[in-house]
């Protein structure tokens, strides 16, 4: 009982002195993890848990994906106004294309014109006939 | 900071410099908030005007088709060409830019030279309507100041053929005179709208949510119901015809009897409608078949005679007494000497002689004996709301004329008046409205419109056939329409020689009545030494196929115009449809 009792008045002594001690960085890392370890606890999965996005980290990757969707947004933009040259290329060949189709048209009009189908060459070696009856029916 | 209080720490430095910052950002932010948010408006109206380009498209003029035999061929289409330009400022030797042109393009030297020396002003033109190729010709010659402008034109693949009934379109893009100016609207199109962000060249960028981008909508093509190849031949037979009797203006119109359809119009002198602004004569543009009435002459006895027997206060085989000559209101109306003076006559007799007397004692018949306040008020009816005269008849031409029928009961000497009219002298009408009229007696009583308008296909496709329709039927009865034909076969029977038929057509029923109409006066009464010569028939087989009508204005002949200027031409008329428009013969 005597042995038991200084084991117990030892380990008060301990503790007492144990309060008196200066505070230093890895001893209050030391005392922390003591006061959440359990026993059969592993202290690497308590550390696991610590590892949790903190708010700095978030606002980086809000800031880091608000300027990757600006950036799509750019480059569809970008893309998107790159074909209007295409756009406004064909236009271009499709008046062109047009202009040409209306020239021949003309063209090909002036060609039935009744004046030049009367001064034509074939028109001049015609020759004149009267009826000489008519079919009736 | 030091102890002593003259340096100051590392940290204070910080701070200031971080305070320094925090001051030039807040100038920057306060700047901006005033630049974006309260100059907000200014600034987005500033930015767009450089970079918002809004231009308006002009929409394509409809272009104008006519038949040539089956098929169909544009007439009036439009063409692109170029101004050419310079300002003056920026050309330096003006002789050596002149030679240039001149080597590229043709044209003289020194009319470009003298343009290119104008002084106070930048902007002359040099030469209008340069080709494509003529442009580009100029553009190679990179001459400093000088330049081409594209321009839209309307352009005529046949030339002046049918001109007056084209009209033609002037500068400021407007229709003037025939089909352009009464198809206006439906030829010149809605314009197009573009809206946009564009980059510093002008090509409009497509990501843009207010870009704007309405395509312009082009006029409607209008199919025309003139037949080209007869239109070509009516023009060179009305030009032969009156150069024959020294007659400067005439014109002529043939119309499909059981349509309305005009197939030919022309009027001579023309004009070439490219070079519209060459002519220095404003008649030349106007459509005289449609736009001059005229006092018609006997022309108007056979409507006359429709009227009295429709009426039935005569009936075809009656006979009369003609005294050659009657005494309205202190008036003489009296018929020429060839004639043959008083006698008993026929009212096929009042055609084929052309009797004045006859047509104011059919008159007198609808009064019961006398012209009086029925007799006027019954040809009037029938004049105005039988044979639509005196209005106008809706053809698709500008400046279309009504004519003038005298009220019956309003004015003075209403009597020798309403006898004046009876023989087609007192009144007024145009060709087209006597064409119009005489085909509604001879195709069994109805009245077409007459039209110029085929069909009209807007842009989409839509066709419009709508322009052929029956204004009036019942005219005359079946009765009097075959009657009127026969009297009116029977003139050109007794009369062809007279006329100047070469040769008979006896399967063909061909009729017509001369008229040799005065020329009024503009200060009233008639002129003693000139005369107008018309003409108005129909040719065809079983039924009347074509209306024919001719006008002469004062030929300078011996004869008289209706038989000796006007009926040749119709002669003429009738052996070209006869031999090259396939006028189907009785069977």
């Amino acid at each position: 009982m005597d042995s038991l009792a200084c084991k117990t008045r030892q380990g008060t002594k301990n503790k007492t002195k144990h309060k008196n001690k200066t505070m230093t960085y890895s001893s209050s890392l030391a005392v922390g993890r003591q006061r959440y370890a359990a026993r059969s606890q592993n202290i690497t999965g308590f550390k696991s848990k610590d590892k949790a996005i903190g708010p700095v980290s978030n606002t980086i990757i809000l800031i880091v994906l608000a300027c990757l969707v600006g950036l799509l947004y750019l480059t569809q933009v970008t893309k998107t106004n790159a074909y209007s040259y295409k756009i406004n290329d064909i236009k271009n060949k499709q008046a062109g294309l047009r202009e040409e189709h209306d020239q021949l048209a003309i063209d090909s009009a002036r060609l039935q014109a009744q004046e030049r189908i009367k001064n034509s060459e074939v028109a001049g070696k015609l020759v004149s006939t009267v009826p000489s009856g008519v079919v009736a029916n | 900071m030091s102890s002593s209080g003259t340096f100051l720490s590392p940290i204070q430095r910080i701070r200031i410099w971080y305070a320094l910052l925090l001051v030039v950002c807040a100038v920057f932010i306060i700047r901006l908030f005033y630049l974006q948010v309260i100059r907000h408006d200014y600034y987005q109206k500033t930015a767009l005007s450089s970079q918002l380009k809004e231009y308006q498209i002009p929409p394509e003029r409809g272009v104008i088709e006519a038949h040539n035999g089956d098929s169909t061929v544009p007439i009036v289409l439009n063409e692109k060409l170029y101004t050419l330009y310079a300002d003056p400022v920026y050309v330096k030797d003006t002789k050596v830019a002149a030679e240039k042109l001149m080597g590229a393009i043709g044209g003289e030297v020194g009319k470009y030279q003298t343009a290119l020396e104008t002084k106070n002003t930048r902007y002359v033109i040099l030469a209008k309507k340069l080709s494509k190729l003529q442009s580009e010709q100029v553009a190679k010659l990179d001459l400093k100041g000088i330049g081409t402008r594209e321009v839209p034109y309307r352009t005529y693949p046949q030339g002046s053929l049918a001109a007056q009934v084209l009209g033609f379109v002037n500068d400021e893009g407007e229709g003037k005179y025939g089909i352009e100016q009464a198809l206006d609207s439906k030829l010149k199109g809605t314009p197009g709208q573009i809206r946009a962000i564009t980059d510093a060249a002008g090509v409009p960028l497509a990501a843009n949510e207010d870009n704007i981008n309405v395509e312009p909508k082009s006029g409607e093509r209008v199919v025309l119901t003139l037949d080209i190849g007869m239109q070509k031949q009516l023009e060179d037979l009305l030009k032969a015809g009156l150069k024959r009797v020294n007659s400067e203006s005439g014109g002529a119109l043939i119309l499909e009897a059981k349509t309305g359809a005009i197939k030919a119009m022309a009027n001579y002198p023309t004009f070439n409608p490219a070079e519209f602004y060459k002519v220095e004569d404003g008649n030349r543009f106007t459509n005289g078949t449609v736009s001059s009435p005229l006092e018609v002459g006997s022309i108007m006895k056979p409507l006359t005679a429709a009227a009295a027997l429709d009426l039935g206060v005569v009936h075809k085989d009656q006979t009369y007494y003609d005294p050659s000559q009657y005494k309205i209101d202190d008036a003489i109306v009296s018929n020429i000497e060839e004639d043959g003076g008083a006698g008993t006559r026929s009212v096929r007799d009042i055609l084929q002689l052309s009797l004045n007397t006859g047509a104011t004692w059919l008159l007198m018949q609808m009064g019961g004996g006398e012209i009086n306040q029925q007799a006027r008020e019954r040809w009037h009816t029938y004049m105005v709301g039988h044979f639509l005269l005196g209005k106008q008849t809706g053809v698709e031409q500008g400046y279309e004329a009504s004519g003038l029928i005298p009220d019956p009961n309003d004015g003075f000497g209403l009597n020798i008046s309403y006898a004046n009219t009876s023989f087609g002298q007192g009144m007024t009408a145009t060709p087209l409205q006597m064409g119009a009229a005489l085909a509604s007696v001879v195709n069994g009583g109805t009245y077409y419109k007459p039209h110029l308008i085929e069909k009209t296909i807007s842009s989409d496709g839509k066709e419009n056939k709508d322009y052929q329709k029956i204004v009036r039927e019942h005219v005359v009865n079946k009765e009097v329409s075959k009657t009127i034909k026969e009297m009116m076969e029977y003139t050109i029977e007794k009369n062809s020689m007279l006329y100047g038929f070469k040769r008979s057509y006896p399967s063909y029923s061909i009729g017509g009545k001369t008229g040799t109409a005065e020329v009024a006066k503009p200060e009233g009464g008639y002129r003693s030494d000139v005369f107008n010569g018309m003409f108005m028939g129909f040719v065809g087989g079983n039924e009347p196929q074509y209306v024919i009508v001719v006008r002469v204005d004062t030929p300078k002949i011996s004869g008289y115009a209706g038989s000796e200027a006007a009926a040749p031409l119709f002669v003429d008329l009738t052996g070209m449809l006869i031999n090259n428009f396939g006028v189907n013969p009785r069977s």
